[in-house]
């Protein structure tokens, strides 16, 4: 087994780690062995044995795969630098970019990295060994920052250096401090959030409700960066900042006050206030968590608990069997539809990681929509075109496209290969209906009714050509993301995050606007775009006989 | 065949565990002696994995007193850990890894030195046959594989106290008569084994003590010869039958068989 070079960085720090009672070596081995691991993908069940052993083969030679996404993360770093070198009006800034550089990391903690917080997988084999519960959490939590920092370091480069050529080394050092900072203070909420989920809730009501606070903070998230903006846009740039007292409540601006004290000297009340909460609130949370870690193991077994127990007749109910009627064309679509139903419910990692985007799904139309009340008045705003950003729910279509190949079960796929399917359409065009008809239509359904409520009958044309462009760009997703079959492949031997064919697909997402706000010119243009939606969704949902579901399964082993 | 007059290893007193509204244990009383086999019995969902869970510090929340090595299991104990071995009833290791690199973890968390760990865990492999995928990934194990490198995982750091829940699962007839024997062995030098299983022929063969719980109460716990006295019963399978009130099984496999024959 290799000894990485990260743990031989860890090292320095084995003092500080020996202080909150941590053991280590011990820590240092587990490590050793979770990075061992990532290297290595777990094949999925439908791969034969030799190609496992070639592929394995291969894979170790590559580095780990999360490493080589890393430079997806670079780019979007790439955004933060004209912010960065426009100019020397620092709170605003630098509030911005901690901004940015909050939310993503943030989302990136609850939608990546919950799961290996929350794993309760390995507990069998770690704690049945003598190792205390503090050291096994704590190479946990070094587990996840090591990757968070990977993906911090590959963000805020562009950055860093961009600060460092204009505004000096100063900067770069306290931007490159206040990272670290800011890291800690995410990592650790994060987790002081699960911890106190799960002192108070138990088995599979604890679920739902880290699923619920998944989409809570996504949405908290969303509207606080649209608050920072906001808050900087109402103050004209020329004449410097002036404090409001909320801004005491918003992190990002502690990160970016240091900078007008150090940088500017400015030395007032609320800089001073802000500068101190920066620095003292991630050493607080440090030590707040260290008493709180030791409970985090053994109130993890909650999770395992399956008891309350769900009814006979979950995913069976009156509604499902009506949706599966009108949606599925045969019989073996509407069982994988059912099928589908019920593994959604109890998927629990699926949950964590598609829930914050379902969050960012429910609330960006109706960012969109505000932003355009401010600007235009509610007058303006009801006549306009606004109402197209009901298309922005569609963003968790490819995340949920993506998801579905995954399960916690994975290795119960065996029973796609032995039962007689005839059709893999039916297939995937179940599983598919299902996912959108208890992901996706809710949301649609409570957007489409709240924006006609305020645009007017007007959009209901709109409306339904949304939907329908949106089946459309449904099946793209699916068609790019759901190569094997679904709930077939296990979440750790998952390849990368999908990050750059996602990308591509929101902005795919965007084209899908585009059109829509191109036919609006048109005069009549809405209904003859609504004529060929009708007809494309016509041919794309026709089931596909052609296609033997043995066979194709096969080619997939290969 | 065991020694009464030594001190007990295992302690549990009026042991209950509640998960929510559903008692799971309700009062387990058994003292455990070194050079026991204690074969743990019970219908599925019985509270055997959760007792085992208890003792191995898995499971919080249950009230009664539970002593290990003569103490008293705080919460967050852990070092007593050092001195059990255990086999869980599903196959849990790290598969990515090799065994060996598997094999050496585990030992290094047990306190060996990665070389002792090393050399034990290939020599023991080796007596198993698995000499030539020591270095292979156990992702390309069969089930039985596997099962012999989570026995040598569960052994390898010489522990005095082992719970092996359905140790012989997946092994085939050759290595069951090895491993039914390293047991006898083991427990003849003084080492005290908890044995789970639902194969009643092997616990009446292996077992100086069978401890048969049902609904989270122990039912029956004695000698097989005792047990057999007390019910009149010839095979074990048949007092596990009468003692949880079982004797429908025929009538039961019929209407099974003509649910499976309708269309």
């Amino acid at each position: 087994m290799k000894d990485y070079s990260i743990l031989k960085l860890l090292d320095y720090g084995q003092g500080l780690f020996e202080r909150f009672g941590v053991d280590y070596a011990m820590m240092r081995r587990m490590l050793q062995v979770k990075l061992t691991m990532d290297r290595r993908r777990v094949p999925t069940v439908f791969m034969q044995q030799q190609d496992a052993d070639k592929r394995a083969e291969e894979e170790e030679k590559d580095s780990n795969l999360f490493v080589r996404s890393l430079w997806l993360y670079g780019l979007l770093g790439l955004i933060m630098i004209p912010i960065v070198v426009m100019g020397d009006h620092y709170m605003f800034q630098l509030s911005l970019v901690w901004a940015i550089l909050m939310f993503m990391i943030t989302t990136s903690m609850i939608s990546d990295f919950s799961s290996v917080l929350l794993d309760i997988r390995d507990k069998s084999i770690l704690q049945t060994k003598p190792v205390s519960p503090r050291t096994i959490h704590m190479a946990k939590t070094v587990h996840i920052i090591i990757y968070l920092s990977l993906l911090t370091a590959s963000m805020t480069l562009p950055s860093l250096v961009a600060g460092w050529i204009t505004h000096g080394f100063v900067f770069f050092l306290l931007l490159l401090t206040e990272i670290v900072l800011a890291d800690m203070v995410i990592v650790l909420l994060t987790a002081l959030l699960y911890v106190l989920l799960l002192k108070f809730f138990d088995g599979e009501r604890l679920k739902d409700t880290i699923n619920y606070v998944q989409i809570a903070l996504s949405i908290v998230i969303a509207v606080g960066y649209q608050v920072i903006i906001r808050s900087f846009e109402l103050i004209d740039m020329s004449l410097g900042y002036t404090f409001r007292w909320w801004q005491v409540l918003l992190p990002p601006v502690w990160f970016a006050a240091p900078f007008e004290l150090l940088l500017h000297g400015d030395t007032s009340i609320p800089i001073l206030i802000m500068t101190g909460l920066a620095l003292i609130v991630p050493i607080l949370s440090i030590l707040f968590y260290s008493r709180l870690m030791d409970g985090f193991e053994r109130n993890l077994q909650k999770l395992a608990n399956n008891s309350g127990g769900g009814s006979a007749s979950a995913g069976h109910s009156r509604l499902t069997d009506w949706a599966a009627r009108i949606l599925c064309r045969s019989r073996e679509e509407r069982t994988f539809f059912r099928f589908t139903l019920r593994m959604l419910k109890g998927e629990r990692e699926f949950k964590l990681k598609v829930y914050p985007s379902l969050g960012f799904a429910i609330i960006f139309p109706f960012i969109f929509m505000f932003n355009a009340l401010r600007d235009m008045g509610w007058e303006g705003m009801a006549g306009s075109w606004w109402y197209i950003s009901i298309y922005f729910s569609g963003i968790v279509i490819p995340t949920v496209a993506l998801m579905l190949n995954y399960s916690g079960s994975y290795k119960g796929a065996w029973i796609y290969l032995v039962s007689p399917v005839r059709y893999q359409s039916s297939i995937t065009q179940g599983v598919m209906k299902a996912a959108m008809v208890r992901l996706f239509a809710p949301i649609f359904l409570l957007q489409s009714v709240i924006f006609t409520a305020v645009f007017g009958l007007r959009i209901v044309p709109d409306v339904a050509a949304m939907l329908l462009s949106l089946a459309i760009y449904t099946i793209i997703c699916f068609a790019v993301f759901n190569k094997e079959l679904p709930f077939s492949q296990s979440f750790a031997g998952k390849k990368g995050s999908g990050g750059a064919k996602t990308a591509m697909l929101l902005v795919l997402l965007g084209g899908f606007v585009l059109i829509h706000v191109a036919a609006l010119f048109i005069p009549h243009g809405i209904w003859i775009y609504l004529v060929l939606l009708l007809i494309l969704n016509g041919w794309l949902w026709k089931p596909k006989g052609e296609k033997d579901a043995g066979h194709s399964k096969g080619g997939q082993t290969a | 065949m065991y020694d009464e007059s030594k001190e007990p290893v295992i302690i549990l007193r009026d042991v209950r565990m509640k998960y929510s509204d559903r008692y799971v244990l309700q009062g387990i009383d058994l003292e455990a002696y070194p050079g026991q086999i204690i074969g743990y019995i019970g219908p599925n969902g019985a509270g055997k994995s959760t007792t085992v869970k208890i003792m191995l510090g898995l499971v919080q929340g249950y009230t009664g007193e539970v002593k290990l090595f003569g103490r008293s299991l705080a919460e967050e104990a852990y070092d007593y850990k050092r001195r059990i071995g255990y086999v869980p009833e599903v196959v849990e290791l790290f598969e990515n890894l090799t065994a060996c690199e598997y094999l050496t973890f585990v030992a290094e968390l047990y306190g060996l030195s990665y070389a002792d760990a090393d050399a034990k865990a290939s020599r023991l492999m080796a007596m198993f046959e698995l000499e030539q995928v020591y270095h292979k990934r156990m992702t390309s194990y069969s089930k039985g594989m596997r099962q012999k490198v989570m026995l040598i995982a569960s052994l390898l750091h010489n522990p005095d106290v082992l719970f092996f829940d359905e140790p012989l699962s997946g092994l085939d007839a050759n290595s069951v008569m090895i491993v039914k024997e390293i047991m006898a062995q083991l427990a003849a030098q003084g080492k005290t084994i908890f044995y789970s299983s639902h194969i009643m022929e092997v616990v009446e063969k292996i077992s100086s003590r069978i401890i048969l719980i049902d609904e989270g109460r122990i039912i029956a716990d004695g000698s097989f010869e005792e047990l057999k006295s007390q019910s009149q019963e010839g095979t074990l399978e048949q007092i596990f039958n009468q003692l949880t009130g079982f004797h429908a099984y025929k009538q039961l496999a019929g209407e099974f068989v003509s649910i499976v024959r309708e269309a």
